[in-house]
């Protein structure tokens, strides 16, 4: 359908608008845009169409406001992603045939650093206008950004049209006219205010193109993305030696930019990134980047640790540059990920994936594969090269680093993939692993789980983009396997301090053989072991029970199989001949672990067992565990959590790889929690004297009732496993929502062994304001190991509160009889819930106790806690 | 519930016994006290310097048959009351397998789980320091039990040679085996109970080369006595189970592999082939010999009537309540009492304390070859006195047990 676009030459010449247009101007000076979309805008609004003016940039206003123009102001501070988001809604609201002028979108360069976001933008914005067949006006400032940027502009739109002046005339020169043609279309046209001229003789026409482009061929003589021009100009600077003065003041600002620019505008981060980084340190930093944009938390994360660790003195008398592993690691920018989806026609895909984020396993599933079949362009394809080349056939890992990861008060923890890449093969079998392990990480942003996660936490709609940390996997070989000795988390503080002879204050380290991937994780049947820096020695198991929760299996890279897998332990050190097994192992014999003498391990490897007693004991390592933890956490005045690898050398020495640091949340920091003296007899439904996480939790509607026994029961693995998927339903349920709702379930929760405990996820419970894991020694549950792994960063994190309740115990005062007999509210709230009535039961609390609701107060300083009826 | 005091307890069993042997009433009264106890504090360095009291006991409850013998116990809710009876049951125990041993018990209240290794030997030595008079190869010869271990008999022994200046190998048994120990003592629980179920198929006319067995709890000696049940005697071992639920296979399971299935998945169940059950099911299978090698009170009054078993062994410790086991007995299920079922463990002990004497070490089949000329021996007297005075196999252990303290203390002239 024609559209008039206010001016009449301009339409003769294009043949008139279109309903779908995109119309993208390229301009010197804004006043030249604001003319065309003044003519557009009062047409448009005579001819009775909607109108609106999109304003985002800081530029003097495009329109006035009037009457049948509609105003809307966009932030792009808030990045790209909340942007496009924000777009995409106004556009959606307003629905078809609407016509739109934007604001100069060169102005959204400088506050998102690149070209090639502005490229994005725009290339999920157009096809939707387009869809909607709306008309939009756009503007650019011509000869500012990058070549490729405008190739991508000008495959996405419909018409392009330069506008330019040489000796006072304009001229409107059409680059683009989708689906319309004249002899004379693209040539220049002077323009006189109403009529357009082909300028067709070749004299004039060279002077007005020779003056309007002065480099036709080459790339932008002076770019205004940050990104570049800051990077380009501290190179300049440094290449230019002596002179180079890092304290001067134009050197400070674009040192501050180009750190903006990698780490992005985190307060409390920026703080600590000015203190601590050189100007040295970011242009490592930079020059190890696929593409542009951020390096995403978990990288900016680990990179500052480790500089506060290489800075300064301490008084742990460590030599932590002789300590530290030297670091090497690649990061893929966070524009990557962008380009990524738009060009693979997946943002709207994502778009609605946060928005609407009720998103089933299977459906999860679908979306991967689209991802996985997503291609990268060839400029980032040609950094994978060079970068897969420097790594050579070492292997690597493919870690998300997210913007929001890791940053303070959200830890994601775990919610993202990371991928091991045994990197194997030819050159072209190795680039398709780590294409697809970059394209797993990328799905992972929008897994459910990260979506349950985001909506909780109020980042539904957030920005977030997807960087990637590439690192060398720290290790060694080993037969045909590659990992390292020693891996983990640890946390500066103890909150699983079981003992009074624990120092709380100090921290905690949860230690494997092989890769770390054990720590993080929850593996059931699988032990970590707990290392209390303050009291080493000292577990909670004794004998036999030490075998029983130990490490058995160990995670590993196989070489020729080139893939991660697990081993039993016994099977990889059978031949006894790895290098300082005597630091990890003990040998049970007579029912109680013996300490290898010398460096030899005597025994039976069935009966080898992780103890890491020797490494306490003979090597400086968890000494020098305390005084990373130390020197991080005073560094970032906050308690930290990191992940390491570790290897032990000459003399009993540790060296230490620090892949990973991040602001520790907590628990229990919730205000006052005092445990009430006295309450009325038959109020009390339990007690706990061990918490996990601590706070006060009043009036609770629900409680989700799991018998032990009834579980332990279960005939079948599928209704097993279905109560896990149950438990969602009851979570998602609005009227437990609402009404505030206490789990209680057999053994761990969030374990995905269905033995251990509900097979429930973080967001089939991430409602619940408390967690109750009823744990019956004798049955092999131990609730505590839950601390350290992802699923208790989350619960932490959501403050929920996590008790265990030893209902055998009788200091518990478990009034068995309130859970057993209350009625089941089950199938009130999903009728069609029958097949597990027998296994779960929802007391309405209220209804059950007459009229009263349940409070639970959990005292992280007594460790106590109580559940009563009020 | 009112706990029960565990003393209290351990003096009624004796009553009901007095009663079945018509005692002299000052006799048993005699028997129901503990004839000597020591209380014993102890100070300890700990490794941050501070200095911690511990409070240990040791109660020698009679030593009429010879030098008691009793384990020493480390556990933070510790009573002496618990070491009475404890010290009390041991006595009955080595007199029931004729052993010429006493009994006793020791514990020290703590928190092993709290305590470095470095301040358990130191408690360890201190625990000896305070008791080393009152001790002694030919007074009263201690051995792990509850949180002690082979290590911490080993401290013991140790500091026990120094004060006396000299080796004393024997004042303590339960050492490592290359210090002392005894071989054989791994499955000398089991191996008691396997020689116990032996003689009883013989009297109860039951092929064992047909027998079905099913064992609960698959720990140290549920795993043993499946395997010699298996291995040693020919039985079908068709179910076991541990505190996850039950696996059974009418075929017939291989003891050894499903052990590695538990030690790699820290549980029986899933074992491949095998139907899954409850630990409940298991109690109450068609077997001919169901062995409760777990818990306490698993066998009640509530399930004792479908127990299907022809024998029932006890290797756990009380595994069944006096109610039920009125009903077995009812029944005419075969019971097999922990006490003379599971006192392989402490006849082994005393080989270990021959042996140190000896300063000559048997074989692992010396060992087992005495160990069934006294389970054997043991079994038959039960056997014999329960028909004689028409009692079930537990009141007959007890009796026998209490008539051999008693004729030791009237030989020797105290009654």
């Amino acid at each position: 359908m024609y559209v008039r676009s206010g001016i009449r030459g301009l339409d003769k010449a294009i043949q008139g608008l279109r309903l779908g247009d995109n119309v993208v101007w390229q301009i010197d000076d804004l006043s030249d845009y604001v003319f065309f979309a003044e003519a557009f805008v009062e047409q448009a609004i005579k001819d009775g169409r909607g109108c609106v003016y999109v304003r985002f940039a800081p530029h003097p206003p495009v329109l006035e406001r009037r009457e049948g123009l509609e105003v809307i102001e966009v932030d792009p501070g808030q990045g790209f992603d909340h942007f496009s988001r924000e777009v995409h809604n106004i556009i959606e609201a307003r629905g078809r045939e609407v016509f739109y002028v934007f604001d100069n979108l060169s102005a959204l360069v400088v506050e998102w650093a690149t070209d090639e976001l502005l490229a994005n933008y725009f290339q999920v914005t157009c096809p939707y206008l387009f869809e909607l067949a709306t008309v939009a006006y756009f503007a650019l400032v011509r000869g500012k950004h990058a070549n490729d940027v405008i190739a991508r502009i000008r495959d996405t739109t419909q018409v392009l049209i330069d506008v330019y002046r040489v000796g006072g005339q304009m001229y409107v020169h059409p680059l683009k006219v989708w689906d319309r043609y004249s002899p004379q279309m693209f040539l220049p046209h002077a323009f006189n205010g109403s009529e357009l001229t082909a300028i067709f003789h070749s004299g004039e026409a060279a002077a007005v193109s020779a003056t309007a482009s002065k480099h036709p061929l080459r790339g932008t003589s002076a770019p205004i993305a940050p990104w570049d021009s800051v990077y380009n100009k501290l190179s300049l600077y440094r290449q230019m030696g002596r002179g180079f003065d890092e304290a001067d003041s134009e050197t400070i600002a674009l040192k501050d930019e180009l750190r903006l620019m990698l780490f992005g505008s985190h307060a409390e981060f920026n703080h600590l990134a000015e203190e601590y980084f050189t100007l040295e340190d970011l242009f490592q930093i930079r020059e190890r980047l696929v593409g542009s944009g951020r390096t995403g938390g978990k990288a900016a994360g680990m990179l500052l640790a480790r500089r506060i660790l290489m800075s300064g003195k301490d008084d742990s008398g460590f030599d932590f540059s002789s300590l530290l592993e030297d670091h090497d690691s690649f990061y893929i920018g966070s524009d990557v990920f962008f380009t990524f989806l738009v060009e693979n026609d997946l943002f709207r895909l994502r778009l609605q994936m946060t928005s609407d984020s009720q998103l089933s396993q299977e459906e999860f599933e679908e979306v991967e594969a689209r991802f996985l079949a997503g291609r990268f362009n060839q400029a980032i394809m040609e950094q994978f090269r060079n970068m897969l080349d420097y790594f050579g056939q070492a292997p690597i890992i493919v870690r998300s680093s997210s913007l929001l990861e890791d940053s303070f008060g959200n830890a994601f923890a775990g919610k993202y993939r990371s991928e091991f890449c045994a990197n194997q093969g030819s050159p072209e079998e190795r680039m398709e692993a780590f294409l697809r392990a970059v394209k797993l990480v990328y799905a992972s942003a929008i897994n459910p789980g990260v979506l349950a996660y985001r909506r909780k936490r109020g980042l539904g709609e957030s920005d977030e983009q997807m960087a990637i940390l590439v690192m060398r996997v720290s290790g060694m070989p080993y037969k045909q396997y590659f990992f390292p000795c020693l891996a983990g988390v640890a946390f500066s503080r103890n909150l699983y301090a079981w003992s009074s002879r624990i120092d709380p204050e100090r921290g905690i380290i949860r230690l494997v053989f092989g890769l770390g991937t054990r720590a993080v994780e929850r593996v059931g049947k699988d032990y970590p072991r707990m290392i209390a820096v303050s009291n080493p020695d000292l577990r909670p198991e004794v004998g036999m029970e030490i075998a029983r929760y130990s490490q058995r299996r160990v995670d590993l890279l196989d070489l020729e199989a080139n893939e991660f897998t697990s081993l039993p332990l016994r099977e990889l050190v059978g031949g006894r001949d790895y290098p300082g097994l005597s630091l990890l192992v003990s040998v049970m014999s007579e029912d109680y672990p013996q300490d290898p003498i010398g460096e030899r391990v005597d025994g039976p490897p069935g009966d080898y067992v992780l103890t890491f007693n020797n490494l306490m004991r003979r090597t400086d390592f968890v000494a020098a565990m305390d005084a990373v933890l130390e020197k991080l956490e005073h560094a970032y005045r906050h308690p930290v959590d990191i992940e390491f690898t570790a290897t032990i050398g000459p003399q009993g020495k540790a060296r230490i790889n620090l892949l990973q640091c991040r602001p520790l949340f907590l628990p229990g920091h919730v205000g006052e929690a005092s445990i009430p003296e006295e309450l009325p007899e038959g109020s009390v439904l339990f007690k706990s004297d061990r918490m996990i996480s601590g706070g006060v939790i009043r009036d609770i509607r629900y409680i989700v009732y799991i018998n032990p026994e009834s579980y332990a029961g279960v005939p079948s693995l599928q209704i097993k496993t279905g109560l896990g998927r149950l438990v969602g339903r009851i979570n998602e349920h609005p009227a437990v929502k609402e009404g505030g709702v206490m789990m209680m379930g057999p053994g761990r929760w969030g374990s995905s062994n269905i033995d251990l405990g509900v097979n429930a996820s973080y967001c089939d419970i991430d409602n619940a304001a408390v967690l109750v894991e009823i744990a019956r020694e004798d049955a092999g549950h131990v609730p505590e190991v839950s601390y350290g792994t992802h699923f208790f960063q989350d619960l932490v994190e959501a403050q929920v509160v996590y008790l265990p309740l030893y209902p055998d115990r009788p200091e518990s005062e478990y009034n068995e009889a309130f859970f057993t007999a209350s009625p089941n509210a089950l199938l009130e709230l999903l009728p069609e819930a029958g097949d597990f009535e027998e296994y779960v039961c929802v007391i309405d609390v209220p209804a059950a106790a007459g009229g009263a609701r349940a409070q639970v107060v959990a005292d992280p300083n007594t460790q106590r806690a109580v559940c009563y009826l009020e | 519930m009112a706990e029960i005091n565990p003393f209290e307890m351990a003096q009624k069993q004796l009553d009901e016994c007095a009663e079945i042997l018509k005692l002299d009433p000052d006799v048993a009264a005699a028997l129901r006290e503990p004839m000597r106890e020591v209380h014993v504090s102890l100070p300890v360095r700990m490794d941050d310097g501070t200095i911690r009291t511990f409070r240990g006991f040791r109660v020698q409850y009679n030593d009429a048959r010879g030098p008691t013998k009793g384990g020493i116990r480390f556990h933070p809710d510790e009573t002496i009351d618990t070491v009475r009876a404890l010290a009390a049951w041991m006595t009955w125990k080595c007199a029931l397998v004729d052993i010429p041993l006493g009994g006793s018990k020791g514990g020290i209240i703590c928190n092993t789980k709290e305590m470095s290794p470095g301040e358990l030997e130191r408690l360890s030595r201190a625990y000896i320091d305070k008791v080393w008079q009152f001790i002694g190869p030919e007074q009263d010869v201690p051995a792990p039990d509850v949180y002690t271990n082979p290590q911490i008999m080993a401290w013991m022994m140790d500091e026990y040679s120094k004060i006396r200046g000299k080796n004393q190998f024997g004042v303590i048994t339960g050492k490592p085996l290359n210090l002392g120990g005894s071989a054989g003592r791994g499955d000398a629980t089991a191996r008691g109970a396997l020689y116990c179920i032996r003689e009883a198929a013989k009297t109860q006319g039951l092929d064992l080369i047909k027998a079905t067995v099913a064992v609960q709890g698959y720990g140290n000696a549920g795993y043993y006595i499946a395997t010699l049940l298996k291995n040693v005697l020919g039985c079908n071992v068709c179910a076991v189970s541990d505190s996850k639920g039950a696996i059974c296979c009418m075929d017939g399971l291989d003891p050894d592999a499903v052990c590695t299935h538990k030690a790699e998945t820290t549980s029986v169940i899933e074992f491949p082939n095998t139907e899954c059950m409850t630990n409940e099911d298991l109690l109450e299978m068609d077997v001919d010999i169901l062995c409760p090698s777990a818990l306490e009170n698993v066998i009640t009054a509530e399930n004792a009537s479908n127990i299907k078993a022809k024998i029932v062994a006890e290797l756990a410790n009380g595994p069944t309540t006096p109610e039920a086991d009125a009903i077995l007995y009812e029944k005419g299920v075969h019971v097999l009492p922990d006490f003379l079922c599971n006192a392989g463990g402490v006849t082994v002990s005393y080989f270990e304390m021959v042996q140190n004497f000896y300063m000559y070490y048997w074989t692992e089949e010396e060992v087992y070859e005495r160990l069934d000329r006294k389970m054997t021996a043991a079994y038959h007297a039960v056997y014999e006195t329960s028909r004689e005075y028409d009692i079930n196999m537990r009141q007959a252990a007890y009796a026998i047990a209490v008539k051999r303290v008693v004729e030791a203390m009237r030989a020797r002239g105290w009654i």
